[in-house]
């Protein structure tokens, strides 16, 4: 392969980095085959001691995406590592799929349903008072701040359960690297 | 299992090898990895996600040199914080493969 077309798949398959991150990168093939034909070495030599560009182009940009993971915990981010984990195509992710499927779906609805808990709560402590509920009007409120505080708690231990989850995903990604793997796993 | 055994010893030696040659001399990526290349059979590509990542950790700076042909080349030079890091990791590694050492090839206790 010629360094043309080794850095062109390259950069096609890093499509979606930040522009300065892809630029670095670039940057540092090119320069590798540089040094290598100053070396005495082919262009075709280079291109196939670095393996598969678009390989690496993946795993490139699965480590990008778990690294940025790493420092934002937003649900981008988990949704961006995802993808790429998928992208790294190894046969036993597309097994895992269904499986992560459903249990993605599972904390999705529970989600959903910690937050219709939440502002019943809210609807009973506010409207509560004024209806003449069995018990008095401060049974009501104390019984609206007990839903509202159970629902905030189980909201809080559904975003560890799904940030742990999502942990042991870019683990498990991170095991597919071929290309890669020596030189980011410490 | 030897492969397995001989991956996991790179793995865990490559970072060390890395600060080892910065500390003999600030050096660019191509030099670093066809020295390890040839050294321990490390492939070339993944020298570079390891310099970003010790560079992100801190350990390694980099700065531009004007090269007589192409584009200025990115050198690397070990921070302070990379300088303590090579040491404790090379006691590490001197006490642990001195234990192994004595364990596998000496026989005598």
């Amino acid at each position: 392969m010629t360094r043309e077309a080794f850095l062109a798949r390259l950069r096609e398959g890093l499509r979606g980095l930040p522009p300065q991150a892809l630029a670095d990168i670039i940057a540092d093939y090119e320069q590798h085959f540089a040094d290598g034909e100053a070396a005495g070495r082919s262009e075709a030599e280079v291109a196939a001691a670095l393996g598969d560009p678009d390989r690496l182009a993946r795993e490139v940009r699965a480590e990008s995406t778990m690294t940025r993971w790493r420092e934002e915990r937003s649900p981008s981010a988990a949704g961006a590592a995802v993808f790429a984990v998928l992208g790294l195509g190894a046969i036993d992710i597309l097994f895992l799929l269904p499986l992560l499927m459903g249990v993605a779906g599972v904390l999705f609805g529970l989600a959903i349903a910690v937050v219709a808990c939440f502002f019943a709560g809210a609807v009973v402590f506010a409207a509560g008072p004024f209806t003449d509920p069995p018990g008095g009007p401060l049974t009501a409120v104390l019984a609206g701040i007990g839903v509202m505080a159970g629902s905030a708690s189980g909201g809080a231990l559904l975003t560890i359960v799904g940030i742990g989850l999502m942990n042991a995903l870019v683990w498990y990604g991170r095991l597919h690297y071929r290309l890669l793997k020596p030189a980011l796993e410490s | 299992m030897p492969e397995a055994i001989e991956i996991q010893l790179k793995k865990g030696a490559l970072e060390l090898c890395v600060l080892a040659l910065l500390s003999h001399h600030d050096s660019y990526a191509y030099e670093i990895a066809s020295r390890l290349a040839d050294a321990i059979g490390m492939g070339e590509g993944t020298i570079y996600p390891l310099m970003r990542r010790l560079q992100a950790d801190g350990l390694v700076q980099t700065y531009l040199v004007e090269s007589p042909a192409g584009p200025p080349r990115k050198y690397y030079r070990l921070s302070e914080a990379g300088k303590k890091s090579f040491e404790s990791q090379k006691d590490a590694w001197a006490s642990f493969s001195g234990s192994v050492d004595q364990i596998v090839f000496g026989g005598v206790q």
